[in-house]
């Protein structure tokens, strides 16, 4: 997704000219897919698609029940559901990313595939940002922090660390809202259960900083 | 809301009255420090000025209860709510709000109670919700420090966004310096704590944007 090709996002509508108008609304910025049913759902779910747009009551099998298979699959993917009914909490718990009501406003859905997006980066951001402090926390470790100070290499390290987390927290969204907060932590979590292992930055200074002291 | 927590009483000489809400504190330093006891005076101090206590425990969830119960004069159980993320099986009755995960690594699971328990306190009308995660060190037992890391990342900017004030505790002689020294990064401000060579329990204050207190002699009752 990071490569410059569009987000891909999958549509999971039963009502055909509901779901082209939403293409209509989109296809100019992401790559859609169209699945019509719960099934036709999950068969076009894989690891290319980006977010998934789940319509709560579909044929076959529902928007809940497609979620639970993506989970259960253990697909790195957002996931939104469309819903006519104002949704409770049992939406978080279930596990969705957001939730759009249905019928939802151009804007308002053009914002809330944006935060899901811009969300899907901070589990890399926030390994990147990780790296810096834990080399700031290596340094600290080997010398005090008046020494350091003084250090154009350290203050530049903390000019980067400085930005970083900007760059983290705008993509984090509002944590004081339940289901982004969730959402987020969900984010981190996924990544563990998988490949972290190949994953780790190879650059990052762990165990070396350890007889510092 | 409030503005600032008020955390008066609990340092010796009046070394630290008051949090500004939104803050996330450390409390750090060997094992047999006393950090736990300082954690949950912080979080249960005020406790009848209608704030509420969202507590995270790796330990068994009615310890801490219990602990809180100490330290309050009349425990209002509404106003309480606890996640056991102990991972044990078979559970002791604890007459608040409680809310179990599989286990200390199920993050996912930690950020719905804490989502559920919130919306419980804010029903109750509370004015500031104080969250302890007691503690860090079991979280970074059971996880690698760089998704730890970063689930505090997440996580104190909520207590920051929903200006709450948090608390946690990380035993220092577990873990290698530099992990401490990064996982600390996530704090405004801390407190430091050691033994002295004579066997004297001593703080230090860092961060809350204030100079470095030197070591001082924590009094003990």
């Amino acid at each position: 997704m990071t490569d410059g090709t569009p987000p891909v996002i999958l549509i999971a509508e039963d009502e055909e000219s509901v779901a082209e108008g939403y293409e209509l609304w989109l296809g100019h910025r992401y790559e859609i897919k169209l699945a019509f049913d719960g099934k036709e759902a999950l068969e076009m779910i894989d690891e290319s698609v980006d977010l998934v747009m789940l319509d709560r009551m579909m044929p076959k099998l529902s928007g809940e029940q497609v979620l639970a298979e993506i989970r259960k699959r253990n697909i790195d993917c957002r996931v939104a559901m469309v819903t006519a009914v104002d949704p409770d909490f049992d939406v978080i718990e279930m596990g969705f990313d957001a939730y759009i009501t249905k019928p939802p406003d151009r804007q308002e859905l053009i914002d809330t595939i944006e935060s899901l997006l811009d969300r899907a980066e901070i589990d890399t951001e926030l390994q990147e940002y990780h790296s810096l402090m834990a080399r700031k926390g290596a340094l600290l470790s080997q010398k005090a922090e008046d020494e350091l100070d003084d250090s154009e290499e350290y203050r530049d390290l903390l000019e980067r660390i400085d930005s970083k987390r900007a760059e983290v927290d705008a993509n984090l969204g509002d944590m004081g809202c339940d289901i982004d907060f969730v959402g987020a932590v969900r984010e981190i979590d996924d990544v563990d259960e998988g490949f972290e292992e190949i994953d780790r930055p190879p650059t990052e200074p762990s165990e070396k900083g350890e007889h510092g002291k | 809301m409030n503005d600032r927590f008020e955390v008066r009483g609990i340092l010796p000489e009046n070394s630290l009255p008051e949090i500004p809400a939104g803050h996330n504190i450390g409390i750090i330093g060997p094992t047999m420090t006393g950090k736990q006891r300082i954690a949950i005076q912080m979080l249960a101090t005020p406790y009848n000025s209608g704030e509420g206590i969202l507590c995270i425990t790796t330990n068994r969830p009615e310890e801490i209860y219990d602990v809180l119960r100490d330290h309050v004069d009349s425990l209002d159980r509404e106003r309480v709510g606890i996640i056991d993320a102990s991972g044990r099986e078979g559970r002791e009755l604890v007459d608040v709000s409680t809310e179990t995960v599989s286990s200390p690594s199920d993050l996912t699971g930690i950020s719905i109670g804490t989502a559920k328990l919130s919306r419980q306190l804010e029903s109750q009308g509370v004015r500031g919700v104080r969250y302890g995660l007691i503690s860090v060190s079991t979280l970074l037992q059971y996880l690698d420090s760089q998704t730890v890391f970063q689930f505090l990342h997440v996580f104190t900017k909520r207590i920051e966004e929903t200006e709450g004030l948090g608390i946690f505790i990380l035993d220092s002689d577990s873990h290698n310096p530099q992990v401490v020294n990064t996982i600390t990064g996530q704090f405004d401000g801390i407190v430091q704590l050691r033994e002295s060579e004579n066997n004297d329990l001593e703080f230090r204050i860092r961060g809350f944007d204030q100079k470095t207190v030197p070591w001082q002699t924590l009094e003990q009752d």
